[in-house]
């Protein structure tokens, strides 16, 4: 019988810097058979766990296509973070999973897609991104809105340059504020500050939503007064998890395991539920 | 239907535990001061059927409070047949609200993912459930379809008739036993007898929840003011939950030996009162406030898990009632949401 709470080994390939605090971390099963045949839906996570120190959660942040290789973003803000920044190249890792239920590809498809994101919620909907950057005519218009509180908190800002050229698609950027001396081009101000340039439409349209709960909630009711219904509006949550298969129980809301039923959640589901800030 | 049953004198009990125990580990209540527990039973005479309920619920048999994930050593792990015996057990005088929460667990173990390390554990028991010959003041399993009668979930079901046990088997393996037992055949007269006795308990109940639509009525109750009210009294002890037999959360640590390269991961009862049981990175938490964490609590069992279960978590034992250092009644509560004035009888 296959041990739910097993980790396999992995080997980290990469570590790419992103911000200050946030890197990208390349990763490969050791076990060629499992790295093959591990395929993901993006939104998906896996848990990164070290004997001895513990284990979280994290966003797969490569492009679904990629087999030979998979990738997380990961900001340092706690034990088992503090442990996965001090990694190099060829150091160990025990990794499970995918987990969840990942953003509703087949339901966008043909549909504009607006992405809406926070600091460090862009990994979630990155490999959408992907997804549709390798797809392109499957879908309508892409349309990036990507808020941090300062320039040096963007990250994946490498590749804001080939979205920006990707056909139909549309990047905007914004941050709190910009600290004295340095450069900045885009908008000021919150991430829904950046609606009111919107491109996409309510019509045939689908809009996925990630980063802190305060942000979605005032992104969700603004799209709401915009003529948007609740049925096309996304969000994925963050709760506290130890297991990725809705037994340790620490992620319910309501009826639902995040784990489990999420991350990702039409809002029309989530709406009023309690304990829920969006 | 598994239709082998026996009668067993009363008397014999001793020497019926004595004979399981030749093939069985056997866990039943034993008094413990004035309170009862399951304990495992060395001699028959340690054994208490004459108990109302337990201090903790049968769930710790199948999901110890503090279970080993596995054990590591540098980059070798251990096994779930290192770690978890499937020697044969019997679980000897369950009632059945806590029958049924096996039920609720298996659920939650076996359901969505199969855990191997609850599944072994579980397959290594048999129930012996016993029918119920009184009914405590905090019991509502009436009302909650659990019992004081038990239809299924058992091996072997004893119900306590003047002098003796009426033994029913349940599954195979129940009437290989009750077979090996050489007992006195029962009656239709016994079966009245039992018949007699639930009925008789049925009329005893002083609590009771009013299921019918209570998971829906949980739903819209989100804002009700009673949960201000009783996060003012709840003190967040937690003992609720931990007495709860369905409560199933668990919170993963770690532990090593001072080598660093030793240790293990466990899992240990966690419970959704505790403040830190909804934390996350940088401090956020989900239920900061007493007032949502009673909630969670009451609204699982009454509302949430049977939509994630298709059935009720709570099966009406109890204990939470029984336990609770400032009088906090899951069925008071259910009772409030549904806005019936509350007339404490005098007794």
């Amino acid at each position: 019988m296959k041990d739910p709470y097993e980790r396999y080994p992995a080997e980290v390939l990469d570590v790419k810097k992103e911000t200050e605090n946030t890197n990208t971390y390349t990763l490969r099963f050791l076990d060629e058979e499992r790295q093959r045949s591990f395929s993901f839906i993006p939104g998906q996570f896996i848990i990164i766990s070290f004997p001895g120190i513990g284990e979280a959660m994290f966003s797969i942040s490569s492009s679904t296509r990629k087999t030979d290789s998979f990738s997380t973003t990961i900001r340092k803000v706690g034990r088992v973070t503090s442990k996965i920044h001090s990694l190099r190249p060829g150091d160990r890792i025990w990794v499970s999973g995918p987990y969840g239920n990942g953003w509703p590809m087949k339901e966008i498809e043909g549909k504009d897609v607006l992405i809406i994101t926070g600091g460090v919620g862009l990994p979630s909907p990155r490999p959408v991104i992907y997804y549709i950057e390798e797809n392109r005519d499957d879908f309508g218009f892409l349309e990036i809105l990507y808020g941090t509180k300062t320039p040096m908190e963007s990250i994946f800002s490498w590749e804001y340059e080939r979205w920006h050229k990707m056909p139909r698609t549309k990047l905007a950027l914004t941050v709190d504020y910009v600290p004295e001396g340095v450069e900045w081009r885009h908008n000021v101000g919150v991430v829904t500050t950046l609606l009111d340039d919107l491109v996409i439409t309510p019509r045939n349209s689908a809009a996925l939503i990630c980063g802190p709960e305060i942000m979605m909630h005032f992104t969700v009711q603004e799209l709401l007064r915009r003529g948007f219904h609740e049925q096309q509006l996304y969000v994925s949550l963050e709760r506290r998890m130890h297991c990725g298969i809705a037994q340790c129980g620490h992620c319910q809301i309501g009826p639902y395991f995040v784990c489990k039923d999420g991350p990702v959640f039409r809002y029309s589901d989530i709406r009023g539920l309690p304990d829920c800030g969006i | 239907m598994y239709m082998r049953s026996g009668l067993l004198p009363r008397e014999k009990l001793p020497d019926l535990i004595g004979k399981l125990k030749r093939e069985y580990r056997v866990f039943g209540p034993v008094r413990k001061g004035s309170e009862f527990a399951f304990e495992e039973i060395e001699q028959g005479e340690e054994l208490c059927l004459e108990y109302g309920t337990t201090i903790l619920p049968p769930k710790k048999l199948f999901t110890p409070m503090r279970e080993t994930i596995y054990k590591f050593e540098g980059e070798s792990f251990s096994t779930i047949e290192d770690l978890i015996p499937a020697d044969k057990k019997i679980a000897f005088g369950i009632h059945p609200c806590d029958v049924a929460s096996f039920r609720f667990l298996d659920r939650v173990f076996l359901g969505f993912r199969s855990d191997p390390r609850y599944l072994r554990r579980r397959d290594s028991f048999l129930i012996f459930a016993l029918t119920c010959t009184s009914v405590s003041e905090e019991c509502f399993c009436l009302s909650m379809g659990t019992g004081p009668d038990c239809n299924s979930g058992y091996d072997v079901l004893m119900t306590a008739l003047d002098w003796k046990f009426l033994l029913e088997a349940g599954t195979p393996e129940g009437e290989r036993i009750l077979d090996s037992l050489d007992l006195e055949p029962a009656t239709e007269d016994d079966f009245t007898a039992k018949r007699v006795l639930i009925e008789r308990l049925k009329g005893q109940f002083k609590r009771s929840v009013e299921t019918d639509g209570l998971p829906e009525l949980c739903m819209s109750s989100q804002d009700h003011p009673l949960w201000e009210r009783y996060g003012e009294i709840c003190l967040a002890c937690g003992q609720c939950a931990m007495s709860c037999p369905t409560c199933f959360c668990f919170d993963v640590r770690d532990e090593v030996d001072l080598s660093l390269k030793k240790g293990e991961r466990y899992r240990v009862w966690d419970v959704c009162l505790l403040k830190e049981f909804s934390q996350v990175a940088l401090g956020g938490n989900f239920r900061p406030e007493r007032s949502a964490r009673l909630r969670q609590f009451i609204c699982h069992n009454l509302s949430y898990g049977y939509y994630q279960y298709s059935m009720m978590k709570c099966v009406g034992c109890g204990r939470c009632i029984r336990i609770c250092p400032v009088h906090i009644d899951i069925t008071r509560i259910a009772r409030e949401l549904r806005e019936e004035a509350i007339v404490e009888k005098e007794e």
